[in-house]
């Protein structure tokens, strides 16, 4: 049985700056930072939570749109993360505006681990209308 | 690993970083995450209808990712990793088959309480020459990090 998507779709105009997203809870498992860091090619990559794409997961478990492309990403390391380890994500909507007609938010999320250590902050700025890459890069 | 003890100058030029591109590269760092259904980073009709482009683009994260190995190599980890800052634009998409190489470049020091934020202008250039990203980076490196003429 296919699966019913209660999803709203975005309206840009009414989405409210500080939303704050239910917190979202993972494990972080060797596997995945053997992974992350195959396809980064860095036998010392530290930060594997950059590829959970964690401040942008619980919008997009909210809310439905075109899509995104990511304009800007700013990253800030506390501590890396350990293997074995449940993290605690808080996320938001920090920001959104309008540059040569296109929409986009910026979303901003910090994790914590289980024991209470802080891990990273990322901020993200994303272009909500994904096809203009196209249009502008072509194929 | 040993503390290093270094002076740092604006101007200093941090050793490049080249990175080869490939669609399993792509996948692995999608799918280290658990993000193994269809998208434009690994689905090229799925890059097609959401993106209107060819072939399938490497997400910006993973530039991401390789600015902060670069500064984590500079700085060292014991600094870069607990006080390091990395904030990327991305101009052009990055495919695979592409090489990119970032450089970056001192552009400030400046005195914090617990030691010198160094700051580093970033730049992401792919094989034609064509910039895909620019961006700032910082750490700041504790006064035992620093030689004494820098405190």
């Amino acid at each position: 049985m296919a699966e019913v998507d209660n999803r709203i779709e975005l309206d840009w105009d009414a989405l409210e700056v500080g939303e704050t997203f239910e917190r979202f809870e993972y494990l972080l498992t060797k596997e995945m930072i053997d992974t992350y860091r195959q396809g980064v090619m860095d036998p010392e990559a530290s930060f594997p939570t950059i590829a959970h794409k964690v401040d942008v997961r619980q919008y997009n478990a909210k809310y439905t749109d075109a899509g995104s492309v990511n304009a800007r990403c700013a990253f800030h390391c506390y501590n890396p993360p350990v293997a074995g380890k449940r993290l605690t994500v808080t996320a938001w909507i920090a920001d959104k505006y309008l540059r040569r007609g296109k929409n986009y938010i910026v979303t901003e999320a910090v994790s914590v681990d289980e024991d209470g250590r802080l891990i990273d902050r990322v901020i993200t700025h994303e272009l909500k209308q994904p096809s203009e890459v196209g249009k502008k890069w072509g194929g | 690993m040993g503390r290093v003890v270094r002076g740092y100058e604006e101007g200093d030029e941090i050793t490049p970083l080249e990175k080869q591109m490939t669609q399993e590269a792509i996948n692995m760092f999608e799918g280290s995450a658990g993000n193994t259904g269809p998208s434009q980073f690994t689905d090229e009709h799925a890059a097609r209808e959401t993106l209107g482009t060819e072939g399938t683009v490497a997400s910006g994260r993973m530039s991401l990712t390789f600015a902060v190995e670069m500064l984590r190599r500079h700085f060292g980890a014991d600094v870069f990793n607990h006080t390091g800052v990395v904030d990327l634009r991305f101009l052009r998409p990055v495919r695979p088959g592409d090489t990119i190489t970032f450089t970056g470049t001192v552009t400030g020091i400046a005195r914090e309480a617990n030691g010198n934020r160094v700051s580093v202008a970033i730049e992401a250039k792919n094989q034609k020459g064509d910039t895909t990203g620019v961006g700032q980076g910082s750490a700041v490196v504790p006064n035992a990090f620093l030689p004494p003429e820098d405190l």
